[in-house]
Formats: structure tokens, sequence, C-alpha cells
């Protein structure tokens, strides 16, 4: 989850999210670059009379042309390979069907058995010492880990929205509609989120938690809540 | 406690409030023989010249240039190290659980060198 004064995006914990945050961290040094010839410009401008006897300046326009083209596509390369990283449906070993209600979420595993729960969140008044308020919930989602799963997002009443950050995955619970996105933990941890698209009164308390473990403590937990 | 391990927030430093130097890979070593490079070119063309107006515009030209090439260098060589600390997980991974196994391709390998001689 993230710190209090937190701006930047939360560790990493899925590949996906990985090549994110490497994409993110070449944004900004463009960006950084873009920002020192832009400082330097502004400064060399104010230090200048405002008088100018220019007539054609074909070079410069060359150059005004042709640098912003290079950097889009400095920037559009490593962007589009991500978005098509993202759209790939690589054979997922478990189905987790997500379902967005006002103000919770419940989760469907039906691959094996069936086993369906609610979670809640839990309030600050029960919160055990530790805990982070606002985002511990009752159940958690129990992953395993190094497992691709995919998640079918719907919801039952008004619109909601599945994210959790440092997965890299947000998609939106749809009356009606059902959206397919998939991630894989590629690390034990236990993972935050909170519903992303405004829903009512208590749209801010409806935290997602992930929890992925091993794959043995997964089927172990699966038999346990099953039976 | 539950929840992942972030690095503290006093350990960042933000170039112009939004580049962390500190905790991006490459980040620090690019501006920094950016800036080393734009010093010696801006003075270097000062020098060679003594036209301090179009120095700077060397030195700053420079600045970019160093820093976004030297950027791009880093990145690619950390991409194909990721690539290859992913491999070497992956065939560790493979040998541990195959060792021994018909699986095992050092075990074909011997077989093979036995059936030769």
């Amino acid at each position: 989850m993230a710190n209090h004064s937190q701006l930047t995006l939360q560790d990493a914990a899925s590949p996906i999210m990985e090549e994110l945050v490497q994409f993110h961290d070449h944004a900004m040094m463009v960006a950084l670059a873009i920002c020192s010839l832009v400082l330097y410009l502004l400064t060399l401008v104010l230090s200048e009379k405002l008088s100018s006897s220019t007539v054609d300046a074909q070079a410069i326009e060359l150059v005004w042309t042709i640098l912003p083209a290079a950097v889009l596509i400095a920037l559009a390369l490593p962007s589009l390979r991500i978005l098509y990283l993202m759209d790939e449906v690589n054979e997922p070993d478990l189905t987790l069907k997500a379902i967005g209600h006002q103000w919770y979420w419940s989760y469907e595993y039906t691959d094996f058995k069936d086993l369906t729960f609610d979670s809640y969140m839990t309030p600050t008044t029960d919160l055990p010492l530790g805990h982070f308020r606002l985002l511990e919930v009752d159940h958690r989602v129990i992953v395993p880990t190094e497992s691709t799963v995919r998640v079918i997002v719907t919801a039952d009443d008004v619109l909601h929205s599945w994210a959790v950050p440092s997965l890299g995955v947000k998609t939106d619970a749809i009356p009606g509609r059902l959206n397919q996105t998939s991630f894989l933990a590629n690390r034990v941890g236990v993972f935050y989120g909170q519903c992303s698209e405004i829903c009512g009164a208590n749209h801010s308390f409806m935290p997602i938690v992930v929890e992925s473990v091993p794959l043995a403590n997964f089927e172990s937990w699966s038999s346990l809540t099953s039976s | 406690m539950a929840g992942e391990g972030d690095s503290e927030p006093g350990k960042s430093f933000k170039l112009l409030g939004f580049l962390d130097v500190k905790n991006v890979p490459c980040a620090r070593d690019s501006v920094l023989y950016g800036s080393l490079g734009s010093l010696v070119m801006g003075l270097g063309h000062f020098l060679a010249t003594s036209r301090v107006r179009r120095s700077c515009d060397v030195a700053v030209g420079g600045y970019i240039c160093i820093m976004l090439g030297y950027w791009f260098y880093c990145r690619y060589n950390l991409a194909q190290q990721r690539i290859r600390q992913r491999m070497l997980k992956e065939g560790m991974k493979n040998r541990v659980l195959f060792e021994g196994s018909y699986l095992d391709p050092e075990k074909e390998q011997t077989g093979s060198e036995r059936s030769d001689s």
C-alpha cells in the first residue's frame, strides 16, 4: 500500500506493473530533459530585449518539428509495447469473479469447488492494532503466487471498479457486463486497492485486498474454506 | 503487520519535484554524466570561441544529449540484465524440479554419452 505522503507508484507485484513502473521512469526522464530545455529557453527570453528583426527561421522551425516528433516516438514505442503486453491472454490457472455491490465486493471461485464469499471493509472501531484504516477487509482474496489469475469483474447495482495498483489492475465493474482482466503475482504479499468508480455514499469504504500465497497454502485454504 | 515494504519517504530526492534520482535505476548516473558533460562542453566551447551565449547553448544541449544518451544506454543494459536474471531464475527452478527425473537434460546428455561410448 502507499505511505502517507507517497506520490509515486507503489512497488510492483506483477510483471506488467514492473513494466509500467519502468515506463514511468523513462517518461519522467524525458520530461526532465524537456523541462530543463524549456527553463533554459525561458531564461534566455526573459533576459532579452523585447524586439526582434527575424523575418524567417527555417532551421529552428525544422528543429522544433523534428525534435518533438522524435520525443513522441521515444515515448510511443515502449508505451505501445506495454499496451499490447497488457492485452495478452496467457492461459490462466485460476478464474475469479469479482462482483461489486453497494458497498462491498463479493468473490466467487468456481473452478474446482463452489466458493463464494463477501468482502466488507473492517470498520475503524474494530481494526486491530497495526492494521490499515479503510483498507482492511474481513475476507481477503487469496491467490497463488506465480500463477496467472483471470478476474471477471461485474457489478450488481451501479458502476464500480476493481483496482489493485501493485498488480497493475483496474477494471470497471458494469452491471449486465462481464469485463475480464488477468494478473500474475510474482511474489507473496498483501496488496491493497480501493473501488475506483464513484458508486454512492460509501464508495471510499469498499476496499480490495489480494493476498498472494504459495500454491500449497492456497490449496489448503481453498479446501478448508470450501468444507 | 500486514502490507508490503515501501521505501521510506525521507530517502527520495526528486529533481524538479518529480524525478526521484535516488530510487530510479540509472537516473542518478544520467544526471551526473549529463552535468559533467555539459560543463566540459560548455567550458571547452567558451575557451575555444570566447562566446558566452553560444557556449551556454552548447552546455545545455550537451547536458540534454548526454543525459538522454546515457539513460537509453543504461536502461538497455538494465533490461538485458533483467532478462538474464529471469532466465537464470527459471533455469534454477527447473533444475531443482527436474533433477534426477527423466526430464533432467543433464541426465539425457550423460545417457547419450554412455550410448556413444
